[in-house]
């Protein structure tokens, strides 16, 4: 191989590879205001469905061992229902780990002080279109969705508590 | 000539869009450490340097290095 | 072996310095916590009879992120590099010898979005006859459902060259280079990246203390990089691969092929042997052992009739393959508390080169390096 058809043999190679690569189609995306998925999944004290909350403000969170916020978001969520728990809110945890054992060594370090739901085969997160891990939805007491939110940051705190007294106020 | 033809051919299957996309969840296995291209940063650094100043190719890991006085 | 004459100086030989600022293709998602790390390097290097460089480098890298979006990183380098090289080919009479303290800085602010990032960043870099000022601008896109992941980047560097033997006074050397690169998430246990980087030099690239070299005042190089990581579930284990092709203006050509098992054990513990290959044709101006007859050794055949031609007798510049095999020990000692321990053994011989004919004449050149390291999260 000799040097002029190296930077040629390059650029024409990536080419191919531009040309090759599909982007990803956009996932269909829930919309606020349309009824939640139904969730019936196994959990730390029998089975979890979402219906049997209805009436009550739910936080749907879905977390995974190894996801780095989602470690970052357990006190706080421990912080939430501990604070609102009476007032009619419950967080769901749904854990999508390929493999339970991860979820629960991870509980074992970091407890739960709010529902844990188990879901290997990973059908929640499908039906709740979700875009990334973590990501959480807030369903208001008729079961619809109130919001859907991203990641969890340090910022975030203050401002998904706010909505969360916000949606307990009405009652 | 042959070399084109064979890189042509890998980087157009590794950009096969009859892959079906990975879903958010299933990245349980790519978050760990040794899947990703980051590294250990001192180590990579210090290895494209003792390569980069014992050998004569360099490059392909990112931008901006400056120079050292080992030609 | 004399001393060079250069009355109460070191003399700087050509020889391994490190910078703290090679390059890498940062991460696209700002930092969880923030993080320390120390690592200390042993490098010798030698061929049959002769001992050549030695380096002892501590060195520390820092991340920390910022107001939730942003991250601040950073790594010092203080070198200490001595040691003797042949002044040309493998020649071991008349190798220069030196000591010196190299220090290398680097700083990288970035900021994140949801689906991209973008940072600059800028190294500095100081020994007794070479300072190296650097910038670089990168920045990444990713697709909505995070599996494509765009980046580009932009660097360049400013080079001041001023030997101690005055072959040359207050040379420069002025490098651009550019990145694009892609990352692609195939399956759940595959990831595969591509990189083009271009870079564009000119000035000062010969080496001061060989005794005949005069190098091309440009280099232009490119490089392709692929790399593929592959997940194995039942062993616990990941198969990291890459292939670099490499050309340059100055006719070398090169491939670098290399394979790393990283594989999970009890407790916390992770070891990973590897392998790494590499084979170069020479520079088109390299010039075998074969010395002029009428001027002897080390003067090429032809040197007076070529007053304006290029030399170089720098076996780095020869043709030849070299393999490396590397072992690294790792132990997660706490949750946030990491050590490491590396152990590469390379050889670089003309025999090995694949492609084409190695260069006759030159000495099997050995190194050894070791690196001791541990990391803290916060």
């Amino acid at each position: 191989m000799n040097r002029d058809t190296t930077p040629r043999a390059i650029a024409r190679s990536l080419a191919v590879l531009a040309a090759g690569l599909a982007l990803a189609t956009a996932a269909h995306a829930l919309d606020v205001g349309t009824a939640a998925p139904e969730l019936n999944l196994p959990g730390s004290a029998g089975p979890v469905k979402l219906a049997d909350y209805r009436g009550k403000l739910v936080y749907v969170d879905f977390w995974a061992s190894w996801c780095k916020p989602c470690l970052q978001s357990f006190p706080w969520m421990n912080e939430m229902q501990e604070r609102y728990g009476a007032r009619g809110f419950q967080i769901i945890g749904v854990n999508v780990d390929a493999k339970a054992d991860e979820a629960r060594r991870f509980l074992s370090e970091t407890p739960a002080k709010f529902v844990v739901a188990f879901d290997t085969k990973g059908e929640a997160p499908k039906s709740y279109a979700i875009k990334g891990m973590p990501t959480s939805f807030l369903v208001g007491p008729d079961g619809k969705l109130l919001l859907e939110h991203a990641g969890f940051r340090d910022a975030d705190r203050a401002a998904l508590e706010a909505k969360i007294r916000q949606a307990l106020g009405g009652q | 000539m042959r070399a084109t033809i064979v890189l042509s051919l890998v980087l157009a299957t590794a950009g096969c869009s009859s892959i079906e996309p990975v879903s958010p969840w299933q990245k349980g296995n790519l978050a760990r450490p040794d899947m990703t291209f980051e590294g250990d940063g001192l180590e990579s650094r210090f290895l494209e340097h003792i390569y980069q100043s014992k050998e004569n190719a360099s490059g392909g890991s990112g931008v901006g290095g400056g120079g050292c006085g080992c030609n | 072996m004399t001393t060079s004459p250069s009355a109460g100086a070191a003399v700087l030989a050509a020889a391994l310095a490190l910078p703290g600022m090679v390059p890498t293709v940062r991460a696209e998602s700002a930092p969880e916590s923030a993080q320390i790390g120390f690592k200390y390097l042993s490098y010798r290097d030698s061929q049959p009879g002769l001992k050549r460089v030695s380096v002892d480098a501590p060195s520390v890298s820092w991340l920390v992120p910022v107001a939730g979006s942003w991250s601040l990183a950073g790594s010092y380098t203080l070198d200490s590099v001595s040691g003797a090289s042949p002044r040309w080919h493998s020649s071991i009479s008349g190798a220069s010898r030196m000591s010196d303290f190299r220090r290398a800085a680097d700083l990288r602010v970035t900021k994140y979005f949801a689906r991209s990032s973008f940072g600059f960043g800028t190294a500095y870099s100081t020994e007794h006859d070479y300072r190296s000022n650097s910038y670089s601008l990168q920045a990444t896109f990713s697709s909505e459902d995070n599996n494509t992941t765009w980046a580009v980047g932009v660097g360049r560097a400013l080079d001041r060259i001023d030997p101690v033997n005055a072959v040359v006074v207050d040379e420069h050397k002025r490098t651009t280079d550019f990145l694009l690169g892609v990352t692609q998430v195939l399956t759940p246990n595959d990831i595969v990246q591509a990189n083009l980087t271009i870079a564009r030099g000119r000035g000062y690239y010969s080496d001061p203390y060989k005794q005949i070299d005069e190098r091309p005042r440009e280099r232009n190089q490119a490089a392709l990089m692929l790399r593929w990581n592959h997940h194995f579930e039942d062993p616990g284990a990941s198969l990291r691969t890459a292939y670099r092709l490499y050309g340059d203006s100055f006719k070398v050509d090169a491939h670098t092929l290399s394979a790393e098992w990283v594989q999970q054990l009890p407790r916390g513990w992770t070891i990973a042997p590897s392998i790494r290959y590499h084979t170069q044709s020479a520079a088109k101006f390299y010039y075998d052992p074969v010395y002029d007859p009428l001027l002897g050794e080390p003067f090429p055949p032809g040197y007076l009739t070529d007053p304006g031609g290029y030399y170089s007798a720098d076996h780095r510049l020869s043709a030849f393959g070299a393999l490396t095999l590397g072992i690294k020990v790792t132990k997660a000692i706490t949750k946030d508390l990491n050590a490491d321990f590396r152990l590469d053994l390379y050889q670089q011989r003309a025999g090995w080169r694949v492609g084409g004919p190695g260069s006759p004449g030159l000495a099997t050149f050995r190194a050894r390096f070791v690196q001791v390291g541990v990391t803290h999260k916060f």
